[in-house]
C-alpha cells in the first residue's frame, strides 16, 4: 500500500498532471474531434492515392487512346463490348476515367499545396510587418534604414534622369541625415525648407553636369524628395505602403489576375502554382495584419516591450503564435481555394498541358458532352474536387478548434 | 471622423495610380506586339511602323531622359504611359482591336449584367449566410450546428462552375424547368434604362420580361452565391463564437437579458467586423464578374469579356475592362475600411 500512485487509487491530481506542450494537447484535441478525423481520412485517402499512383501505378498518358471505348458509361462488370471495368465510365478518347482521377490528383494536390506555401510565407511575413509597425513604436535603427530606403526609393528617379547614380547616394544620405538630428528644428517650416534646398542643391548641381534643363528637372524633384525626408517617416508610413501594395494586388480579382499571370508566364502546372500564390498573397498580409493589430496592445506584448525584447523576438515569440490561428483557418480554406482555383484554370484550359490528367482539365475536356447525356465524365472529376477540398476544410476546422489556447484544458 | 474617411478616400488614388500601372506594364511585358496583333501576321514592316507610331509604341515607356538632355521638355513627358494616362482622363479607353468599337461602349453594356447578377448573388448570401451562421454559433454543438458547418464546408468546396453544370444537368436537361443559359429568351424586348434587365423591366411594368429574366438568373446566382454564402456562414459563426465566449456576454446574460438582445446588440456588434471584411471582399469579388459561371451559362457580363479579350490579346479591352474591375475592387477595400472604423470604436485613426 505505501507505494501506491494517485492512478492506482484513481486520484488524478490536477498537481502531477504530466506537463505537455501546446502542441501536444492541440493534437490530442485534433484526434478526439470526429470531423476533424474525417477530414484527417479524406486528406491522407487522397494524398497517399496520388503519390501512390504516381509512384508505382504506371499510366502514360500521351499513349492511353481508345476510340472503340468512347464515353462509355460506368460498369461495375465486364462485358464482351467493355472488356475492362470502368468503375467511373470513359472520355472521349476512350480513356478509363477512374485512371485519370486518381493520377490527376498528383497535380491538383501540388499546385494547390505550392500555391498556399507561397501565398501564406510572403502574405503573413509582411501581415506581420505591417501590423506590427503600425501598432508599436519603432527603434532608431530601424528608422534610418526607413528613411534611407525612401531616399535611395525616391531618388533613383532623378538619379536615373541625369544617369547619376551619386544622385541616390546623396538623397539616401540625407534621408539618414533626417533621422539623426531628428530633433533638429524639428515641427518648424524652417526646417522643410532647409531639407529641400538641400535636395533642390543635391539634383540641380549635379544635374547641370548633363545640361541645364535636367539640372531644373532633378532640382525641383530634389527640392520635393528633400521635403518629404525632412519628417522622419513613422512605422504607420511602412504599414501604409505594404498595404497600398496588397490593395494593388486585391484590385484585380484573383481569377482574372491568375488568368492574366499565366497568360503572361504560359500554360503549364508550375505558372499555376505560380499564379494562385501571388493572387493569395494579400489576403493572408491582411488577415496578419489585422489579427497583429488586435493583439499588438495586449499585455503581454506590453510586458515584452517593456523588459526590452527586440522587436524580432516579440514578433515571432509573442505576436505569431496568438495570431496562429486565424491564419491555420485561412490556409486550410485557402488550401481548398487554391484547389479549386487550379480546377478553374485547368477547366479554362491554362492549367495543365493536356493530355497531362487533372480535375479541372477533365471537366474542362467533357463539359460539351453533358448536354448528350455523359454525366459521369463530369461527375467524378467534380466530385474529386469537391471531396479534396472538404478534406482539407474539415481538417481545418478541426485544426481550429485544436489549436485555439482558449479551448486548453 | 469625416477626416479619417476623406483621407481614406484620397488614400485611393495611389492605389488607383499603382492599379494603372500594373496594367500598362501587362500590356508591355505580355508576349506579342500589339500592332502586329492589330494587322495581322502578314503585315508588311512599313505598316507596322506606322501603326506603332500611331498608338505611340515607339515612344519611351515612362519618361524620355534623352529629350531631356537634349532640352525638349514636351518630348521628356510625352511617353507611352503618361499618353495612357491622359486618355484616361479624358474617359478614352479606346477601341477593340478585333471589333473596332469603344471599349466604353461595350462596357456600358455589359458591366449591368455582371452588377445585376452580382448583386443577387451577395443579396442571397448574405440573407441566407449570416443569420445561420448566428444561429449555430448561438446554438453550439447541436445537430443545426453540424448541419450548418457541414453545409457551408460543402458550400466552400464545391468547384462553382461544376455546380453549375450540376445545375444546368438537373434543372435544364433533366426537368426543364429554367433556361441553361444568357440573359433573355430570344424575342423578349425589354426596354434598357438602367441595363439592369430586372429593374429596367420593373420600371416600365413589363411583368413578362421580369419573369423570364428572373427565371435565366436564378441559375448562375444561386451557383455564384454559393461559396460566399458558405463563407459568410463560417466567419459569422467562427467569429460571434469568439465574441459569446467574453465577459461581458456572461454579464448580459446574467443581468436577464433576453437572448435576441444579447446575441443582436451585444455580440453581434462585436462580431460583425471580420463579417463585414469578408461580405466586402467577397462583394468585390462577385462585382469583378464571374469568369467561369458566365462562360457556363453563357451570361454576358465582363468577366468572360476580359477572359476571351486576355487570351485574343485585345489589349484595349484587357485594359478598360480591368481597369473599371480594379476601381470597383478599390471603392469596395475603401468601404470596408471605412465600416471598420464606424463600427468599432477601439480602433482609433488619428
Amino acid at each position: 500500500m505505501s507505494d501506491a500512485t494517485p492512478q492506482d487509487i484513481g486520484i488524478d491530481d490536477y498537481a502531477v498532471r504530466e506537463h505537455r506542450s501546446l502542441w501536444v494537447d492541440a493534437w490530442r484535441r485534433l484526434i478526439s474531434s470526429n470531423t476533424a478525423r474525417l477530414g484527417m481520412f479524406i486528406v491522407a485517402l487522397f494524398i497517399l492515392s496520388a503519390v501512390w499512383a504516381h509512384f508505382f501505378w504506371l499510366y502514360d498518358p500521351n499513349k492511353d487512346l481508345d476510340y472503340t471505348l468512347k464515353l462509355k458509361p460506368p460498369n461495375l462488370t465486364t462485358t464482351e463490348k467493355v472488356t475492362a471495368l470502368h468503375p467511373f465510365g470513359t472520355d472521349k478518347l476512350g480513356r478509363d476515367i477512374f485512371r485519370r482521377t486518381v493520377h490527376g490528383g498528383w497535380n491538383s494536390l501540388r499546385v494547390g499545396i505550392v500555391a498556399v506555401g507561397i501565398s501564406m510565407l510572403i502574405g503573413v511575413f509582411l501581415g506581420l510587418l505591417a501590423g506590427f509597425y503600425e501598432g508599436m513604436p519603432i527603434t532608431p535603427m530601424e528608422r534610418i534604414f526607413l528613411q534611407g530606403f525612401l531616399g535611395l526609393a525616391l531618388g533613383s528617379l532623378s538619379a536615373w534622369v541625369a544617369r547619376q547614380p551619386l544622385q541616390a547616394v546623396l538623397f539616401v544620405g540625407l534621408g539618414v541625415v533626417s533621422v539623426y538630428f531628428d530633433r533638429f528644428l524639428a515641427g518648424r517650416k524652417i526646417r522643410v525648407i532647409l531639407f529641400a534646398v538641400a535636395g533642390l542643391l543635391i539634383g540641380a548641381v549635379l544635374g547641370f553636369f548633363v545640361a541645364p534643363l535636367v539640372a531644373a528637372i532633378c532640382g525641383l524633384w530634389g527640392a520635393l524628395v528633400g521635403a518629404i525626408l525632412s519628417v522622419p517617416a513613422s512605422g504607420k508610413f511602412f504599414s501604409n505602403i505594404v498595404m497600398r501594395a496588397m490593395d494593388i494586388i486585391l484590385s484585380f480579382p484573383s481569377y482574372l489576375l491568375a488568368i492574366a499571370i499565366v497568360a503572361f508566364l504560359g500554360p503549364g502546372l508550375e505558372k499555376g502554382m505560380i499564379a494562385i500564390g501571388i493572387v493569395g498573397i494579400p489576403i493572408y498580409a491582411r488577415l496578419a495584419r489585422s489579427a497583429v493589430l488586435s493583439v499588438a496592445q495586449k499585455e503581454y506584448v506590453l510586458a515584452a516591450m517593456s523588459v526590452g525584447e527586440g522587436h524580432g523576438r516579440i514578433i515571432f515569440r509573442q505576436i505569431f503564435p496568438n495570431i496562429l490561428s486565424p491564419i491555420i483557418v485561412q490556409s486550410t480554406m485557402g488550401l481548398g481555394g487554391a484547389i479549386l482555383s487550379a480546377a478553374a484554370l485547368g477547366f479554362l484550359g491554362l492549367g495543365a498541358i493536356p493530355p497531362e490528367p487533372e480535375w479541372g482539365a477533365m471537366l474542362g475536356d467533357s463539359y460539351k458532352y453533358l448536354a448528350s447525356g455523359s454525366w459521369w465524365a463530369v461527375l467524378f472529376p467534380g466530385l474529386a474536387i469537391m471531396f479534396s477540398v472538404l478534406g482539407f476544410n474539415l481538417l481545418g476546422d478541426g485544426l481550429r478548434d485544436a489549436l485555439d489556447p482558449k479551448m486548453r484544458v | 471622423m469625416t477626416r479619417f474617411i476623406l483621407r481614406r478616400v484620397l488614400s485611393m488614388l495611389p492605389t488607383l495610380i499603382g492599379v494603372t500601372f500594373v496594367i500598362f506594364m501587362f500590356q508591355r511585358l505580355i508576349p506579342g506586339d500589339p500592332a502586329v496583333a492589330m494587322l495581322g501576321e502578314h503585315a508588311s514592316e512599313e505598316n507596322v511602323e506606322r501603326i506603332r507610331e500611331q498608338l505611340g509604341l515607339n515612344r519611351p515607356a515612362f519618361l524620355d531622359r534623352d529629350a531631356l538632355a537634349n532640352g525638349d521638355l514636351r518630348g521628356f513627358f510625352d511617353t507611352q504611359y503618361l499618353r495612357y494616362l491622359g486618355r484616361l482622363i479624358r474617359l478614352d479607353l479606346g477601341n477593340s482591336i478585333h471589333r473596332r468599337i469603344p471599349v466604353a461602349e461595350t462596357l456600358a453594356i455589359r458591366f449591368p449584367a455582371t452588377v445585376e447578377l452580382a448583386l443577387l448573388s451577395l443579396t442571397i448570401a448574405i440573407l441566407i449566410g449570416l443569420p445561420v451562421g448566428i444561429a449555430a454559433a448561438a446554438r453550439r454543438n447541436t445537430i443545426l450546428d453540424s448541419v450548418t458547418m457541414i453545409g457551408s464546408l460543402v458550400g466552400v468546396s464545391v468547384p462553382i462552375f461544376w455546380l453549375g453544370l450540376m445545375e444546368i444537368m438537373l434543372f435544364a436537361v433533366f426537368l426543364g424547368w429554367l433556361p441553361s443559359s444568357g440573359r433573355l429568351s430570344t424575342g423578349v424586348e425589354i426596354t434598357s434604362i438602367t441595363n439592369l434587365v430586372l429593374v429596367d423591366s420593373l420600371l416600365t411594368g413589363n411583368i413578362p420580361g421580369f419573369i423570364d429574366a428572373l427565371k435565366h438568373i436564378i441559375l448562375p446566382a444561386i451557383a455564384l452565391a454559393t461559396i460566399p454564402m458558405a463563407i459568410i456562414a463560417r466567419m459569422t459563426r467562427s467569429s460571434m463564437l469568439d465574441v459569446l465566449q467574453e465577459d461581458y456576454i456572461r454579464t448580459a446574460t446574467a443581468k436577464g437579458l433576453t437572448e435576441r438582445v444579447v446575441l443582436f446588440r451585444h455580440a453581434l456588434k462585436n462580431a460583425f467586423l471580420p463579417v463585414i471584411t469578408i461580405i466586402g471582399i467577397q462583394a468585390g469579388t462577385l462585382l469583378a464578374g464571374a469568369v467561369l459561371t458566365e462562360t457556363i451559362f453563357a451570361w454576358p457580363g465582363i468577366g468572360k469579356w476580359v477572359y476571351d479579350a486576355i487570351l485574343g490579346r485585345d489589349y484595349p479591352i484587357v485594359q478598360g475592362g480591368t481597369l473599371l474591375i480594379a476601381i470597383i475592387f478599390v471603392f469596395f477595400n475603401m468601404l470596408v475600411d471605412v465600416s471598420y472604423a464606424l463600427l468599432d470604436p477601439r480602433i482609433r485613426y488619428d
